[in-house]
């Protein structure tokens, strides 16, 4: 069981209880053991309205996963998502799409999240249109109040997404995911395909958007640094599993987990002068297929103990608005300490 | 300013078709293909108009094995008298048709299949996919003939063989594509937004296909003629009717290598290999308009075929430091012969 | 300059499009020494990677058309050679790491044979002889277990195990120049941190001189010793890391380092830099960034600035740089 926090509200928009998410891997013979991708393991949560929550993590580690299990698009193997107090994947199909419609999510590639074929008049006005109950004329002046409000000319509205730059189309998926008033948007890393020059531009219209409409974003992403300037909440996730989790104030503050601190050290900063300690860690990222069965990070850990392999380890306090899930931390108990479970592991054995 | 825009979209949805030809009529083979094929299509149409003499009219049979002269520009056949050139015209008729309504067929059946099994997925996907495996072992040419044994010969055997076993490979091809048009991030937003998957079908998903099915189809069309001019020269297929592979059948038992009445053997085999030819010049170019990579190549060698130099050297010089202050609009063309889009 | 390694003068290239010229580079001069490792930084569409592909004279003449006064690679001449000649300096004096290690591998050959080729090629060594130095060179980057991963396909190792066989392919007969374009911008943010490290310290102990093209400014702070910034074709800013991160003269520079989300930086709006990189067929009068600096001012809008070299080698093209200083 995990511990919820206690710097969590009280009245949250979208909660998530023990979610799992586990994909079977295609078996090699059919008689053969089932294997399982384990994407996403005993994730909770809860996010306010209004608020910007971030969640921090290397490709594999789950968090696209995590996203798409939100909006009602991946349904967990294990827990519950509950959304403005329902629970989500216990809805009839009607109130579904319904809850639906309120959460909507901006890509991370703006190549390939607009139909080519489309006009932009067409990609916006799509979600209305396929909710009907609104006249061509109605479309169209929301459509034309959106295109403004992104940025872009009443002239663009005919063309196609390939006479637009990278930044230009993310602001034509960003027109579209707001034409519904959603109350929550995912934004899975938003400027990651873009120039460095472009991403400040779509970072300062997201912030525009979400201050003038009171907004519920959820923000994934790898760079830090973003994260740290946006977010009021952030959860550090690896293989599937959070290893840190807190405000964001407190956990950049004082980062704790070893691989938090080796993902900081690891973005690189622009600032030249500052000297930081860089930790490296060895070994790439281990399949999520079949993880091991005590802390996940063991193995590119460089401070793990022989009990990290087999003990798994919980989310525990450090201090208000902050919680981690570290041996290191919360230590082992007294007949683990006995049976050598606490001395660290002198070699990294690959695999 | 709103008028135009009606326009530029009417022009971007209905006239993609339009803009397609146009394409076909700018690459210099595509133009060959696309004559041809109007050539055939016309010559099909207008067989009764063309034709000099009616092959069907039994009592318009002039001397047997006669060479090509100016009443009979191809000859006539040595069996029976008949003109070659007004066959030939006729025979137009029965590959163009088989060829393009089997075509059409195949269309629409191996993209239904192709969508179904790649969007829906999971039992639909398996029980398709086992289906064109088991299609695929079945030998179609034993078919045919037993059937033909069965049933009578007529080409609404050897039409109703294609298209039992002949929309596999396009479903296939289709169901690939699908796959992959499914996990866009678009067909997410819309998924989002409450779309139906028949919305998606139709909407995102179809017309993601149409290149393949269009290009595949032309393809197609072109196999399917030969396959029915080799069906029709082993004898199968309606006897009344007057096809190219026929022809080469009877040109074959009738003597004509022994008499060396090279014309009745020449005509038929050119028929069909402009058919086929043109077809496939057709879609061959296709694959080029729609591959992006490809059509790139093409295009820009030809650009540099005609390469103004002097202008390029222009453009080199104003790019130095004490150069001309503003790069040159084309104070002479870029390329000098322009009749590139 | 006796310890240049690299020296290219007065680069152009073009290509020719319908409708107009694509302008991708105009006149760049870059000079690279022995053991350092030059960056030249620069968005999508400035013309870095085409600079890159110039050097290695991997362009082919349709679709492109370049210019070039002086390409030296280690005193020698590149300007005039033939493919044939090219064909024995690329691998062995001069190397190129690629951005997508799926694309630049072989799929159908492991790649403990794609190294085992680059010895044979340009050594004469025989098969057995050439596996050992792919072994001993998959180990120095970093790879476990060398060898039997060298029997591994591409497709069967990790982003960052590819990667660093790329870096092994790039040194396996120790070239006298390197250039990585875009070495680790596909990796995960832990797993450029290694790559990166390797890298720097190959290049650093075998003295290899390098050039490393790269949008991503915080890159360069680690690794570069001297940066050319570039835009639109131009370079803009030439100056040494430490001097162009603390005290940037150009304003491109200057957006470019500002709108770089810092971990220090508080809870402010990000910093931007207005519209877009100019389109390499149309590009404005005068100083390409002109339409969205900040500090344009007289003369900007009607003629290029020339690239000033000042006196401690710095170089800047800029009507009105920042904190102006006297040009030699």
């Amino acid at each position: 069981m995990t511990i919820r926090g206690n710097w969590q509200s009280s009245d949250p928009l979208l909660e998530m209880d023990g979610v799992s998410v586990n994909f079977p891997v295609k078996r090699a013979y059919p008689f053969s053991k089932r294997r399982w991708i384990q994407a996403v393991t005993d994730v909770s949560l809860q996010i306010a309205e209004g608020e910007t929550f971030g969640i921090v993590g290397e490709s594999g580690c789950g968090k696209s996963t995590l996203g798409n299990a939100m909006i009602g698009m991946v349904r967990p193997t294990g827990g519950t998502v509950r959304f403005q107090g329902d629970d989500l994947y216990a809805l009839k199909p009607k109130a579904f799409k319904e809850a639906r419609r309120n959460m909507q999510m901006i890509f991370q590639d703006p190549f390939s999240s607009l139909n080519p074929r489309f006009t932009v008049y067409d990609i916006i006005k799509e979600p209305m249109h396929i909710r009907g109950g609104a006249s061509e004329a109605e479309m169209k002046a929301k459509v034309l109040e959106l295109l403004k409000l992104v940025g872009l000319d009443e002239e663009d509205l005919y063309r196609n997404p390939s006479d637009f730059s990278g930044g230009q189309r993310q602001r034509i998926g960003i027109a579209r995911a707001i034409v519904l008033n959603p109350r929550f948007l995912i934004c899975d890393e938003p400027v990651s395909g873009l120039d460095v020059s472009v991403h400040a531009q779509i970072m300062n219209l997201l912030m525009e958007i979400q201050a003038s409409r009171n907004l519920t974003y959820v923000f994934i992403s790898h760079n830090l640094a973003v994260v740290k300037n946006v977010c009021q909440n952030v959860l550090v996730m690896y293989l599937g599993k959070v290893m840190e989790a807190g405000t964001s104030d407190a956990l950049f503050a004082s980062p704790q987990h070893p691989y938090t601190k080796a993902l900081l050290s690891a973005v690189l900063d622009v600032d030249v002068e500052a000297s930081h300690e860089r930790i490296l860690l060895q070994g790439d990222t281990p399949s999520p297929i079949d993880p091991p069965k005590g802390c996940r990070f063991w193995q590119r850990c460089p401070f793990a103990m022989k009990g990290c392999k087999t003990v798994p380890a919980e989310l525990v306090d450090v201090e208000p608005g902050h919680q981690i899930a570290c041996h290191l931390i919360s230590g082992f108990s007294a007949e683990q300490t006995a049976a050598g479970l606490g001395e660290p592991v002198s070699a990294h054995s690959e695999s | 300013m709103s008028k135009q825009n009606v326009l530029l979209q009417v022009a971007r949805r209905g006239g993609s078709f339009l803009s397609l030809v146009r394409k076909l009529w700018q690459h210099p083979k595509g133009r060959v293909g696309l004559i041809l094929v109007s050539l055939l299509v016309l010559t099909a149409i207008l067989a009764p108009v063309l034709a000099p003499y009616d092959p069907y009219d039994v009592t318009q049979r002039a001397e047997k094995g006669l060479r090509p002269s100016l009443a009979h520009p191809l000859g006539t056949t040595i069996t029976t008298g008949q003109d070659i050139f007004s066959m030939l015209i006729y025979g137009t008729r029965v590959s163009l048709m088989i060829g393009i309504i089997t075509g059409i067929i195949l269309a629409f059946l191996g993209a239904l299949m192709g969508v179904m099994a790649g969007y829906i997925g999971g039992f639909v996907d398996n029980l398709i996919m086992r289906t064109v495996d088991v299609l695929l072992v079945i030998p179609t040419l034993p078919l045919i003939i037993v059937l033909t044994g069965l049933l009578g010969r007529s080409y609404f055997v050897i039409v109703l063989v294609f298209v039992l076993f002949g929309w596999t490979g396009l479903a296939r091809v289709i169901r690939s594509l699908v796959l992959v048009l499914k996990n866009s991030n678009y067909v997410k937003a819309a998924e989002l937004a409450g779309a139906s998957r028949w919305y998606i079908m139709t909407k995102h998903i179809l017309p993601g296909t149409s290149h393949l099915i269009i290009m595949n189809t032309t393809l197609t069309c072109a196999g399917i003629m030969v396959a029915e001019a080799g069906l029709s020269f082993l004898g199968l297929g309606d006897p009344t009717a007057i096809s190219w592979g026929k022809m080469l059948a009877e040109a074959q038992g009738g003597g004509a290598l022994l008499f060396g009445a090279w014309w009745w053997i020449l005509a038929p085999g050119a028929g069909i290999f402009l058919a086929v030819f043109s077809f496939m010049r057709i879609g061959i170019v296709m694959e080029e308009i729609f591959n992006p990579r490809m059509k790139a190549s093409s295009s820009i060698y030809k650009l540099f075929k005609h390469l103004n130099n002097d202008y390029l050297d222009e453009v080199f010089d104003s790019m130095d430091d004490e150069g001309t202050t503003v790069p040159p609009e084309p104070s002479r063309p870029a390329v000098l012969e322009s009749d590139h889009d | 300059m006796t310890d240049a390694v690299l020296e290219v003068r007065n680069l152009k290239v073009a290509f020719p499009a319908p409708g107009g010229v694509i302008r991708a580079v105009e006149g760049i001069d870059l000079t690279t020494k022995k053991g350092e490792c030059v960056a030249l930084v620069g968005e999508s569409g400035c013309g870095k990677s085409v600079t890159a592909l110039s050097i290695m004279k991997l362009l082919r003449t349709p679709p492109s058309v370049s210019r070039i006064d002086k390409l030296q690679l280690d005193g020698r001449d590149l300007t005039h050679l033939t493919e044939r000649d090219m064909e024995r300096i690329r691998g062995k004096d001069m190397a190129m790491i690629f951005q997508d290690a799926m694309t630049a591998l072989n799929p159908v050959m492991t790649v403990g044979k794609q190294i085992d080729e680059v010895y044979r090629r340009h050594t004469k060594m025989s098969r057995k002889e050439a596996r050992e130095e792919t072994v001993k060179a998959l180990e120095l980057v970093g790879v476990p277990e060398a060898r039997s991963r060298a029997d591994s396909f591409p497709h069967e190792l990790s982003g960052g195990m590819r990667q660093r066989v790329l870096i092994a392919l790039a040194f396996a007969c120790m070239p006298k120049l390197i250039i990585a374009d875009e070495p680790t911008t596909s990796l995960d943010v832990t797993i450029q941190a290694q790559v990166l490290d390797v890298l720097r310290s190959m290049q650093q102990e075998h003295d290899v001189s390098a050039l490393l093209i790269t949008h991503d400014l915080s890159v360069v702070a680690n690794m570069a010793d001297t940066v050319y910034v570039m835009y639109s074709g131009k370079i803009v800013e030439r100056a040494a890391v430490l001097e162009l991160f603390t005290d940037p003269r150009h304003p491109y520079t200057e957006g470019l380092l500002a709108s770089v989300p810092k971990l220090s930086d508080d809870k402010q709006a990000f910093v931007q830099i207005p519209d877009t990189v100019p389109h390499p067929m149309h590009k404005p009068d005068g100083c390409y960034f002109h339409p969205r600096c900040s500090h344009a001012g007289f003369r900007c809008d009607q003629q290029m600035p020339r690239l000033e070299t000042l006196q401690n080698g710095r170089q800047i093209r800029c009507w009105h740089p920042l904190r102006q200083e006297r040009a030699t």
